[in-house]
């Protein structure tokens, strides 16, 4: 187990690396330049901002200075924010947006999962039915949708939360409840059709049949091996809501950090490219290996040693 | 089964502990919150939204108005620019200028204080402005610097600090040597840019700007709370000279960049003051909430005269004559912009007191007939049967693209040409319009400073912002004497010259002005925004 970690371990960091060394060339290739300005520009004040930025050196310095601030953790100031450092832009917004986030989450896992157990239950039934339709709706209904009715019945019509901005426990309903519906919708659905399929297994009768309670059978039995579709796309999903979504955090005014990933790539910000893509990479990277580790404790058949698990 | 309840368990604490620490930060807020609501009912407190972080609050830095929009009301320069947007002694009591117009100097006001209880100095200018200059500090705005003698020597490496020829005589008076009398220069300073720093406080902390904590203003307000890119809020300042004028006692500026949203925030009554959201602009420009204020800038569309078929002036012209302007702003812009005849907007006064744009008059006008007509005598010039093909390029935004779709109509319509269209992210955009790539282009011009000069001075030959490939020569004087010129009334009549030249050539033409449009609550009233894009809430009340 530990050699494994720690080959997985190794493993990320180059999987990082590549990732950093394809983003850095690829921005590089965008044309255009973070000190491009549509008003007239001076050539001395020109030359003056890209020798600040280290912009006026050759490509593979750049990427050289690039790499040290990688392994120090260090992004320099933003060139759109000169006074703000890439590292104090994300510290101040990913603890918002991973509040939002693990509210979300945890909203999404359990009402996604009590839908789908019920829908699964009551096969066919009205409850399914209902369940599904539900989770049709999810999916289908794109968040930032969902997120302006929310805010013009909920806030401006009925006056129940407020319609934006981030500062007090209900001021955050309405941007989770936009943000979990689809994810809920996909739980949901991802359960249901899993533990249906789990029901019409022999242990299950089993366990019936040793007459345990049914209320024993689902939980224990049947929702176990039934989690692992779930638990196979919280890794992304986790990764994804915690480190913001751009459309949800403008909408409501959130100050996460998710318009970092957006507008720096507009605005070629290139320090901020850098620290969102490394940022966001290690974070995916650390979640999917989490997944991988939660699999061999939910079914002792996947054994996580050096040629298996992957 | 042991082992999958640990991993659930661990599960939970991990999130249970994730929730603790944003419960803390919840928790902070919620107190944040709380005063909201004890304040909100107080009538003096005034909310406002920038709709995002200020890029800066270092002067020199923050060169945009959203952080102006701040800057302009903590801190303040030696003048300030009144209800009438002219510049007016600030900080500074008394201003003489030699008779030759290149000797300033400036005299303190003895009540003039830091926001700290510190008396503003000469030096803390002198220290301000050469650092706006100093090539180290890497302002964009180091070129408005350059009318001060030795300025742009030391900006680019060629001269130094010393040789800047800003100096602080004693404690209370500022002595400023110009390259050229620039009548302007006074309407320049009041930019943020210019605002003075204090110096003994900059020495200590080289980041005083970045926290309200360590803040050090000079203005009508001081920086009281600041939680980045959500709140900041504003105090009155009771160590400004002028605190009695201000009646004010605070100011809430929200970041929400989502315009629907800034309007919801208004209508629910958090927001005083909003922009309109783009959908709903025709039934809400109706309302009586509506404010519209000017803004110098003018969008406007570039020739690339190089290209075919646009080396041709009468084709050019044919195109701007094509062009309903009229039709765009009532139908397709629709937020009450005024038409543009020319590239000046309205708002400056000439020597005589008359407004530039109307004296200059109507320079480019829809005539359907004339249009044709000169398309035809262009065609013949170049020996076209047929014209070549001509690209209309845009960057990539609804209006932009509502606005050429209309062209490229009307230019079918009234010259029997068909234009095709071609939008590029914004940055592509910028980049091939600089490199000369495109044929035809959207573009818009936003002035730095209020004078015709700054407008004009964009289509001379060697200038950054010309990107049309047209060069004259008569113009280029006509923009280098206007610069040079003492006299009031001639340096006009150069600038008037000047732009009859631009539209008998015609490398560009204007479909609309810019202008500030915004609800506000009824309560409100006295708020000022200049056309150059500063805010001034000094003279700003709320019942």
């Amino acid at each position: 187990m530990a050699k494994y970690i720690l080959k997985r371990f190794a493993l990320m960091v180059v999987t990082v690396l590549i990732i950093a060394t394809l983003t850095f060339f690829l921005m590089n290739l965008l044309p255009g330049s973070p000190l491009n300005e549509e008003r007239s520009t001076n050539e001395a004040v020109q030359q003056n901002l890209e020798a600040h930025f280290n912009l006026d050196e050759p490509l593979i310095v750049q990427y050289v200075l690039y790499l040290k601030s990688i392994a120090t953790f260090d992004f320099g100031p933003s060139i759109k924010q000169p006074t703000e450092t890439v590292n104090s832009l994300l510290s101040r917004g990913f603890p918002i947006s991973a509040e939002l986030g693990i509210w979300t989450i945890l909203t999404a896992v359990i009402s996604g999962i009590a839908l789908g157990v019920f829908a699964a239950l009551k096969h066919n039934g009205l409850i399914d039915y209902i369940a599904m339709t539900v989770a049709v709706l999810g999916i289908s209904v794109p968040n930032f949708v969902l997120a302006t009715l929310l805010i013009q019945e909920l806030a401006v019509n009925l006056d129940i939360f407020p319609a934006a901005t981030w500062s007090s426990p209900a001021h955050m309903v309405l941007p989770i409840l936009a943000l979990a519906t689809g994810p809920m919708a996909i739980i949901a659905r991802l359960t249901r059709s899993s533990m249906l399929e789990t029901l019409t297994q022999d242990y299950i009768k089993t366990a019936r049949a040793k007459g345990l309670s049914p209320v024993k059978v689902i939980i224990k039995h049947a929702l176990r091996n039934a989690l692992m579709p779930v638990v196979t796309i919280l890794g992304t999903l986790m990764a994804g809501i915690l480190t913001g979504t751009f459309v949800i955090e403008k909408i409501f005014a959130i100050p996460g950090m998710g318009k970092y990933f957006v507008e720096s790539i507009n605005q070629r910000d290139y320090p901020v490219i850098m620290g969102t893509t490394v940022f966001y990479s290690v974070f995916l990277v650390f979640m999917l290996f989490l997944v991988d580790i939660a699999y061999g404790l939910l079914d002792p058949r996947i054994k996580l040693h050096d040629e298996g698990g992957g | 089964m042991k082992k999958w309840l640990t991993v659930l368990l661990g599960i939970l604490l991990v999130v249970v502990l994730a929730a603790c620490t944003a419960d803390e930060n919840a928790g902070e807020e919620g107190g944040g919150e709380d005063g909201e609501e004890s304040t909100s009912e107080d009538s003096s407190v005034l909310r406002m939204n920038n709709g995002a972080e200020p890029t800066s609050l270092d002067p020199p830095i923050g060169f945009d108005a959203a952080s102006w929009n701040v800057l302009n009301n903590l801190m303040e320069g030696m003048t300030r620019l009144s209800q009438e947007h002219e510049p007016e002694e600030a900080t500074a009591e008394n201003i003489e200028v030699s008779e030759d117009g290149t000797e300033y100097t400036f005299t303190i006001r003895e009540d003039a204080k830091w926001s700290n209880g510190d008396d503003v100095s000469a030096e803390d200018f002198e220290f301000a402005w050469k650092r706006l200059l100093d090539p180290e500090t890497a302002s964009a705005a180091a070129f408005l610097g350059y009318f001060i003698e030795g300025g742009e020597e030391f900006n680019n490496g060629e001269g130094s600090a010393d040789d800047v020829m800003v100096e602080a005589v004693d404690d209370k008076e500022l002595h400023v040597t110009l390259t050229a009398p620039t009548n302007y220069f006074l309407n320049i300073i009041s930019n943020p840019a210019f605002f003075p720093i204090n110096k003994e406080v900059a020495e200590e902390d080289e980041e005083w700007f970045t926290e309200a904590e360590s803040f050090v203003g000079n203005g009508p307000f001081s920086l009281t709370e600041w939680e980045h890119d959500n709140e900041m809020v504003l105090e009155k300042n009771e160590e400004y000279w002028d605190a009695e004028t201000v009646q004010l006692e605070e100011v809430h500026f929200a970041m929400v960049d989502d315009s629907n949203t800034e309007y919801q925030l208004y209508d629910s009554g958090d927001l005083d003051n909003s922009e309109i959201p783009s959908d709903s602009a025709e039934e809400l420009l109706e309302s009586d909430e509506v404010t519209i204020e000017d803004q110098a800038g003018t969008q406007f569309y570039r020739f690339n005269v190089e290209e075919e078929p646009f080396q041709n002036e009468k084709i050019r012209k044919a195109f701007a004559l094509a062009i309903n302007q009229e039709d765009i702003v009532n139908y397709v812009t629709k937020m009450g912009e005024e038409p543009a005849r020319g590239f000046v907007s309205p708002g400056f006064n000439d020597a005589n007191g008359n407004d530039f744009r109307e004296e200059s008059g109507d320079l480019v006008q829809y005539d359907a007939e004339e249009a044709k007509q000169l398309l035809e005598e262009g065609k013949e010039e170049e020996g076209y049967d047929e014209l070549p093909e001509v690209t209309l390029s845009y960057n990539t935004d609804d209006t932009n693209k509502s606005i050429a779709e209309s062209m490229q109509e009307m230019y079918s319509q009234n010259l029997g040409v068909d234009v095709s269209l071609e939008n590029t992210e914004w940055n592509v955009f910028l980049e091939d319009q600089k490199a000369l790539e495109h044929q035809f282009s959207r573009s818009s011009f936003l002035a730095d400073y209020a004078d015709p000069i700054n407008f004009l001075e964009s289509f001379t030959t060697d200038s950054s912002m010309n990107r049309t490939g047209w060069s004259n020569k008569e113009y280029d004087n006509l923009i280098a004497q206007a610069k040079e010129e003492t006299d009031e009334e001639q340096r006009f009549q150069h600038m008037y010259e000047a732009e009859q030249i631009l539209f008998e050539e015609m490398p560009i033409f204007p479909i609309h002005f810019y202008n500030q449009v915004f609800l506000q609550k009824d309560n409100v009233d006295g708020i000022v925004r200049h056309p150059v894009g500063y805010l001034e809430l000094k003279w700003a009340t709320k019942e």
